[in-house]
């Protein structure tokens, strides 16, 4: 069949904008990754990712401590709030009738519309002020309620994909309903359930209003939970707007590990799923 | 042992407020092969799903009346719905196959969640249920493949196959033919004629002559009401009914 040159007018014009939408979204990523790079390059170094900072006035040092740090407390976090989250989620796809799985949606959906602010104001009240102290353990609780709600709508969103009859064959074969969910939902979901929580994952390490008071952030490396911790995006946020020419040049390499850190995060996450299976959790999604 | 394996006294189910099944009350017997034909949307797979206590599964299903597994109730306050299926297996009317899990996994799920560990016999009882299944040829080389990767008409002898994993002494199949090919379907089958040794089969279908060769008996459904049952001999060739009649001679449905 020919097309009318009107409708196929209309299909490029379509095509130009869907195009144009596109462009525009990758643009921005590549003037950020390039300025990070062109600001930053020349603070990175070995010394920058092995060592804490010197003394102000001193050249050298690094965020060696913060990078630990972060990863200390979004590594906490995680293990706190991706098997509740988990967990939640599954309360949610499948036992969606109840009063309770009513009640936690809508905590969730709340949870979710939290500033992040609001929620390190929540957990310095929590930890810092009943304990007296900065701490890491104030710094992943509030990372934790950041993740949560993440990986819970997650979880109930990629279980949602697994058909209803697929669960009626579980149970037709006189299985519990629990090895349902477990061996046939939960395993069929694997994949995407791994690539969601890492996505949530990288989301939190990011973050920077909740570590401000509640890990506040310090110039050394640090193993006690119960102590302030330093954090790449609080180092960041305290050497970018600090005099000193060398702790700028530092933020902004800090700056470009941490977007390494979510793109690697965000790569790992992606090749969980094989190339068939990428085709297909989008095909079903759809 | 009675002669009746299974008995539905007055089983009526309903979507909310649709009355999908409206009172039927049937018997089964031992090693018979029992077709249900009625027009789309009558309440077969319904009333077959409240066989098993798989209708319960649908958010707002209700039911009511008794079906009778060798004279036990399996809607009894103290029946537990697990059990039942343990007894009662049912191949659906679409394919199903566990998504991300092999062909092998897919068809020994049952009794290896039922606690059967070795792997031996794990392998014997897949082998045996894809030969029954007429599956084995054509998958024997790529077990550890997804169940997902075969075709529609494969999927549905998978899901064949797993059910007679469990080896369930009543099969309910819900028109476990209408995805496969003349040849295929012709083996499912010789394959219920096969298992009627073993097992008491009740499958619905749209398949006149398949009705008429393989079942026994025969019960025609319209509306959710049964209109007829009988003998496949008598409904095929003598309906007492003018419906039946009509709807097997197909002027009506
Ligand atoms: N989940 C559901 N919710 C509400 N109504 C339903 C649902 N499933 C089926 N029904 C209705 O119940 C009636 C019986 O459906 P059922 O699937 O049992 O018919 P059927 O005889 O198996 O039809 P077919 O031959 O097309 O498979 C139909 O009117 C249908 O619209
Ligand atoms: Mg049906």
């Amino acid at each position: 069949m020919k097309l009318s040159p009107q409708r196929k007018f209309k299909n490029l014009l379509f095509k130009f904008l869907l195009t144009l939408a596109s462009v525009s979204v990758l643009i921005p990523l590549i003037l950020i990754f390039n300025f990070l790079l062109q600001k930053g390059s020349m603070a990175l170094s070995l010394d920058f990712f092995l060592n804490e900072p010197k003394p102000v006035g001193e050249l050298g040092g690094g965020m060696a401590h913060a990078i630990v740090g972060s990863l200390t407390m979004v590594g906490l976090s995680a293990l706190i709030s991706v098997p509740i989250g988990i967990l939640c989620g599954v309360f949610l796809s499948e036992y969606r009738q109840g009063k309770i799985a009513a009640i936690l949606k809508f905590t969730i959906d709340i949870l979710t519309g939290i500033p992040s602010i609001v929620i390190g104001i929540f957990s310095y009240l929590i930890f810092v002020v009943t304990m007296k102290s900065f701490s890491a353990w104030a710094g992943a609780f509030a990372l934790s309620i950041i993740i949560l709600p993440i990986v819970t709508r997650t979880t109930e969103e990629i279980l949602k994909l697994i058909p209803k009859h697929v669960r009626e064959a579980g149970l037709a074969l006189g299985l519990p309903k629990w090895k349902v969910i477990l061996h046939i939902v939960l395993k069929g979901s694997k994949n995407s359930l791994i690539t969601g929580v890492i996505l949530a994952i990288s989301r939190a390490s990011g973050e920077t209003a909740p570590l401000l008071f509640t890990a506040f952030g310090s110039m050394y490396f640090s193993d006690k939970l119960t102590e302030p911790m330093a954090s790449l995006p609080v180092q960041i946020y305290n050497y970018a707007i600090s005099p000193y020419d060398d702790w700028q040049r530092q933020a902004w390499a800090g700056a470009f590990t941490l977007i390494l850190i979510c793109l690697g995060l965000n790569i790992s996450a992606r090749l969980f799923f094989k190339r068939k299976e990428l085709k297909k959790f989008f095909v079903r999604k759809s | 042992m009675s002669d009746v394996v299974l008995k539905v006294n007055d089983l009526k189910a309903w979507f909310d407020d649709f009355n999908a099944v409206k009172g039927i009350d049937l018997e089964y017997k031992r090693n018979t092969i029992n077709a249900i034909i009625g027009p789309s949307g009558c309440g077969k797979s319904t009333y077959i799903r409240c066989l098993n206590r798989i209708h319960e599964e649908v958010a707002g299903a209700k039911i009511s009346g008794e079906v009778l597994l060798e004279g036990k109730n399996i809607y009894a306050p103290d029946a537990d719905p697990v059990e039942v299926r343990k007894h009662i297996g049912m191949v659906f009317q679409k394919p199903n196959p566990f998504p991300a899990m092999s062909i092998f996994d897919n068809v020994v799920i049952g009794p290896r969640l039922w606690g059967e560990r070795n792997k031996k016999n794990l392998e014997e009882i897949a082998y045996k249920s894809l030969q029954k299944a007429a599956l084995w040829d054509e998958v024997k080389d790529k077990l550890h493949q997804e169940g997902t990767s075969l075709s529609g008409g494969q999927q549905q002898r998978l899901c064949l196959a797993r059910t007679l994993a469990t080896n369930p002494p009543i099969i309910l199949m819900d028109e476990p033919t209408s995805a496969l090919d003349p040849i295929a379907a012709a083996k499912v089958e010789d394959l219920m004629m096969e298992l009627k040794d073993e097992y008491t089969v009740i499958v619905v279908t749209h398949n006149m002559q398949q009705a008429a060769r393989v079942a026994d008996y025969t019960s025609f459904f319209v509306l959710g009401e049964l209109i007829e049952h009988g003998l496949s001999s008598d409904i095929f060739t003598n309906p007492k009914n003018q419906k039946t009649e009509d709807y097997i001679t197909g002027r009506f449905g």
